[in-house]
């Protein structure tokens, strides 16, 4: 898989990417960084517990990181679990939550792909 | 010595992906070191704070954010010399009012263009580099200026002394005369300055006020030896000459003159005024009261002491108490309330110093 197609799976802007990083080895490797990221499991076991906070750090930080990989998709989901959780509402993240997962779940799985 | 080589950049932010977004775009030309949270970012400030050259610091990060590190910079004092980037997802004006608030010299939003960040970088490293060797220079330079101004100083002290010295030798009085009426002068101000806060007489002040003491007599050069070493006790006329020694100091001091100064009132002043009395019965010009101004009061009042407890010409010194009962009942001279106000609080250290560290042959030993 290249880094184009890759990135046209999972609702990403490669433009963007390109000119920011320069070379598609270091996008690799970045993608690669991406999946060891447990911003993802934070935000989930954050959500369970309850735990606004932390659900919130967590779902921020996985924006931010989207942002800078230009994961779009999964970006624009991030950013709105964010906002959610910014106003406390626990309940309507859990149903956020479970977009976010699906869009995360799709740059997990092409993540695998392209580094295969 | 200078400063270490600069060449440490530190790079806060709880996620992987975001530290290397920026480390890959310096790491070629500096040497990076992560953080994952504010305690680490804290520790690492401190311990490499002489070579950090730039901070980015993310806002939001655990245990402590970016404003708590900020704060800590803050407290220690390493704000004004490690200059420090947010970088944020967030963009809202409080969070930026906030950090700048604390100090931080710039905001880069997520996602940010590596080219932007590394010139933003750069013009803030430069800008600090700069300013931290300007204060260097200014802090060496104003050194150097407190360093010359201070030979000045002790120059112009050992002149004044010199020429002061001239007079005694010529006068064979005791060699320390100018010596005691500087030291009494100066614990007279002590006093004065404690007890008399109506005077306004600063520490400054006080220490020019001393050097100028010792020029009181400098007139006296002008008197022909027949008045000035004559043991028994001066005719009418003879008088009238010795008193213008005030006046030939002023005239002398007036051809030395370089400029309106403050030292050089005081010496005017002092010349002059050191024979006037309370009473406006005094000379060259009979002023009277508080227009004799303070510095010639105490000069005058430590001048009367120093000659009623020495050895002259023309009699033997008096015991220390008796000098000082002498000048209370106003046998000596007639002095201001707060003259004597003074001199009673200073009674025991100037017999003090008298008897002890500046007692010489001439000086009647108890």
């Amino acid at each position: 898989m290249t880094v184009q197609e890759f990135y046209d799976e999972v609702g990403g802007d490669y433009n963007e990417i390109m000119s920011r990083l320069r070379t598609e080895d270091r996008i690799r490797k970045f993608a690669g960084m991406f999946t060891r990221d447990e911003s993802y499991k934070a935000l989930v076991q954050g959500i369970n517990d309850g735990n606004v906070e932390e659900a919130f750090r967590a779902a921020h930080t996985m924006k931010g990181m989207c942002q800078n990989m230009a994961f779009t998709r999964l970006y624009k989901s991030s950013h709105e679990i964010t906002e959610i959780l910014r106003g406390n509402d626990i309940d309507s993240a859990k149903q956020m939550l479970d977009v976010v997962t699906e869009d995360y779940n799709i740059v997990i799985a092409g993540i695998g792909k392209l580094l295969a | 010595m200078e400063t270490m080589e600069k060449d440490m950049i530190l790079i806060a932010d709880d996620a992987e992906i975001n530290r290397e977004m920026i480390k890959f775009i310096f790491d070629e030309q500096y040497h990076i070191i992560e953080a994952e949270d504010g305690v680490q970012a804290i520790t690492a400030i401190a311990e490499y704070s002489d070579r950090l050259c730039l901070l980015f610091l993310d806002l939001l990060m655990p245990k402590k954010s970016g404003l708590d590190v900020l704060q800590f910079m803050n407290d220690e004092d390493y704000i004004n010399t490690i200059p420090v980037i947010m970088i944020t997802g967030e963009a809202t004006d409080e969070t930026d009012e906030k950090a700048y608030e604390y100090g931080a010299s710039d905001i880069i939003y997520k996602p940010f263009a590596p080219n932007v960040v590394m010139r933003r970088a750069k013009n803030i490293m430069e800008l600090f580099e700069h300013r931290i060797y300007l204060e260097q220079k200014l802090e060496k330079r104003t050194r150097q200026l407190r360093e010359s101004r201070e030979k000045i100083e002790r120059s112009n002290e050992f002149l004044v002394n010199a020429l002061s010295s001239v007079v005694e030798f010529r006068s064979l009085e005791s060699g320390e005369h100018i010596q005691r009426v500087k030291y009494f002068t100066k614990l007279f101000l002590k006093y004065i300055m404690k007890i008399y806060p109506k005077y306004e007489i600063t520490k400054e002040q006080a220490a020019l006020i001393v050097n100028a003491s010792a020029l009181h007599d400098i007139g006296k050069i002008a008197i022909p030896d027949s008045i000035l070493l004559k043991p028994g006790k001066l005719t009418e006329e003879e008088f009238e000459e010795m008193k213008k020694h005030t006046v030939y100091g002023c005239e002398l001091l007036e051809k030395f003159k370089q400029e309106d100064n403050e030292f050089y009132r005081y010496c005017y002043d002092i010349c002059r005024y050191h024979h006037e009395r309370h009473d406006g019965n005094g000379y060259p010009d009979r002023l009277e009261g508080d227009a004799i101004p303070i510095w010639a009061q105490i000069v005058s009042v430590v001048d009367v002491y120093d000659a009623l407890v020495s050895k002259r010409v023309y009699k033997d010194p008096f015991a220390v108490e008796e000098a000082a009962r002498m000048i209370l009942e106003g046998e000596c001279g007639v002095f201001s309330p707060e003259m004597i106000d003074c001199f009673t609080m200073a009674e025991q250290e100037l017999f003090a110093a008298t008897e002890g560290e500046f007692s010489f042959a001439d000086v009647m030993v108890k």
